[in-house]
């Protein structure tokens, strides 16, 4: 395998998109919790996903 | 709690990658050594955050958390003094002789530098460890998902099992190492939200503090006396039986963690992976403590949140982080977080499979069984031993239903087995007139120790099983602390005793195994962040504040 950061990266940016969507698409919010959970984390995610792949050779 | 259709692609999803990295790695698996010890070819980075991973299983996540609720932020210990020290002792000044001495396992390097029988005897009693904790965790994790979401716990552990099985069949220790990456960031990625969220609902961490127990926000102030903390532990129990004895007994010790630092690409590598894992190692309790003590904080401030009671009496701490995800997570970050304890499981789970292969393949099989086979009869006996290593957990978690505190069984295993174990590595290494008659006899003292020191006292109606009772402990915790205090030191004593007592090897025999007689790189030149020492230093500062601020 070229590198490890690769598959990470690609992992970490669809998991990111489909839960920030997630967040856009659906007003479910979570018991305790008013804030749009999916959106944020998942927009942390797709970053993380994208820095590995730039990182990656 | 109930699943939603975008809970299921994530956790897919995760299933789908992690079987991908199984495929990709296959293609270099061409001899055994690739398979069962990476041959010796991954970056540092790759084996630092694997180190940590094949620690952080489904029993540590849940039952850290539920130690959170229990006793507070004291279970940092766990941590920061039992784990951080000896992780910086195995690298700094340990490594040189694991890697040095080109042993594929660590209990090869106990027949290179001793004999064969005390090779097997580790290899054995090793052998059947990872078994039991991996069928343990299954377990576990197989009784949460039937609590949490109702899914059959056969069905749960089977299809966990299978995933394992298939990717560490597939590429081996490099398999289940790159995944061990994917999962933990996967872990940190899916709890550091949780921790976040509950802390902030919870007022902060004066909010927190202001709702629970004092001696739940700190570690020190109340270590004086047993009787100061819900632990029930003294500080000289606790430094010298966790910080010491059963911390240096797993840390430096155990091949499940150190087969991860010796698959490293070079000495130096392998000599930083420990202290590099010892950064996030450090963070970990922000992560899987803190939310357990946010439960308890929650669960008093009326906003219809309470931590499970159980059947018996009492709170299920266990489902301490559960509930909270369900609290705190929507349909969507709920998948990641399960997917997240799904990963630390798996990471877990393929940690025991590839060092148990190792350890049966080489140590028991080559060692015993079979000598001088052509390399690829090895191989082929590698991943037979892998279905049979996950078969055989399969079957543990299904025995392992008797057990309630898994946290307490799990130190007391460590306590009969690991604590000895350490004695017998300081003295192997570091003087050169250790024998193997010394070290067979003081390992079978240690434990035997152990036994007795469990059977002689009691705590919380557990031990006493010899009869008389000469001492109470105030908690199974404490009591165990100690067993491994004189497990050690009964070891230590004896090793030397019967080392004395018989002939050693002779110099020639021991070059690059023993301290004196070995050439220990000092990577002059190297920046300061590539060095052992420097880098140790840095991770001795961070644990002393993170100490102080939390005493």
């Amino acid at each position: 395998m070229s590198d490890l950061r690769r598959p990470i990266g690609i992992f970490f940016s669809l998991s990111g998109v489909i839960v920030a969507v997630t967040g856009i698409a659906s007003s479910h919010r979570a018991p305790l919790e008013s804030a749009n959970v999916n959106l944020y984390c998942g927009i942390a995610m797709l970053v993380f996903g994208l820095v590995m792949l730039w990182l990656s050779d | 709690m109930t699943l939603a259709p975008v809970d299921y692609l994530l956790l897919f999803l995760y299933f789908a990658f992690v079987l991908v990295i199984g495929f990709l790695v296959k293609r270099k698996v061409a001899t055994s050594e690739d398979f069962l010890t990476s041959g010796s070819s991954v970056p540092v980075w790759i084996t630092s955050l694997a180190f940590i991973a094949a620690n952080l299983g489904a029993q540590e996540v849940i039952g850290m958390c539920a130690s959170g609720a229990k006793y507070g932020i004291m279970t940092a210990h766990f941590y920061w003094i039992g784990a951080i020290p000896a992780m910086l002792f195995v690298g700094v000044f340990m490594m040189p002789f694991y890697y040095g001495s080109r042993a594929r396992s660590v209990p090869e390097y106990l027949r290179l530098r001793f004999d064969e029988k005390t090779r097997t005897l580790n290899a054995i009693t090793f052998a059947v460890m990872t078994i039991f904790s991996s069928g343990i965790s299954m377990y576990a994790l197989g009784l949460l998902f039937q609590l949490v979401l109702h899914w059959s716990f056969t069905a749960s552990v089977l299809l966990s099992a299978a995933i394992v099985l298939v990717y560490t069949f597939l590429g081996g220790l490099t398999s289940a190492i790159y995944n061990e990456v994917l999962q933990f960031f996967l872990i940190v990625l899916g709890f550091a939200p949780l921790a976040i969220l509950a802390v902030l609902k919870a007022g902060g961490w004066s909010g927190m503090a202001s709702r629970i127990p004092p001696v739940m926000t700190h570690t020190w102030s109340q270590v004086r006396h047993a009787s100061e903390n819900p632990m029930g532990v003294e500080a000289f129990g606790l430094i010298a039986g966790l910080g010491f004895v059963l911390s240096f007994g797993y840390w430096c010790t155990d091949f499940l963690v150190v087969q991860r630092a010796m698959a490293a690409d070079s000495m130096s590598a392998a000599r930083r992976t420990p202290l590099i894992a010892a950064f996030p190692k450090m963070i970990m309790p922000f992560i899987v403590i803190v939310p357990g003590i946010a439960a308890v904080a929650l669960s008093r401030m009326s906003l219809g949140y309470a931590i499970p009671a159980k059947a018996g009496g009492g709170l299920d701490y266990d489902q301490a982080l559960t509930t909270l995800m369900a609290q705190f997570y929507p349909s969507g970050m709920l998948g990641l977080g399960l997917t997240a304890l799904m990963a630390s499981f798996m990471s877990g789970m393929a940690g025991n499979v590839t060092a148990f292969n190792t350890v049966w393949t080489y140590d028991l099989y080559q060692g015993h069984i079979r000598k001088g086979a052509p390399d690829s009869h090895y191989l082929w006996v590698g991943r037979v031993t892998t279905v049979a290593g996950v078969t055989l957990s399969v079957a543990t978690a299904y025995l392992a239903t008797h057990f309630n505190n898994i946290m307490d069984f799990l130190q007391l295993v460590f306590g009969f087995v690991n604590a000895p174990l350490f004695a017998t590595f300081l003295l192997g290494m570091f003087w050169k007139r250790t024998t193997g008659h010394g070290a067979f006899t003081g390992l079978l003292a240690g434990t035997a120790a152990a036994a007795a020191t469990h059977g002689l006292t009691l705590a919380e109606n557990k031990g006493g099983w010899l009869g008389t009772v000469v001492h109470t402990f105030p908690s199974t915790m404490a009591q165990n602390f100690w067993i491994a205090i004189f497990a050690w030191s009964a070891c230590f004593l004896v090793t030397i005793l019967a080392s004395l007592a018989s002939t050693p090897k002779a110099s020639s025999e021991l070059h690059n195994l023993v301290y004196g007689l070995t050439d220990i790189p000092h990577d002059s030149g190297m920046p300061w962040y590539k060095r052992p020492a420097p880098l140790a230093l840095a991770v001795i500062a961070a644990v002393v504040l993170l100490n102080l601020l939390f005493a």
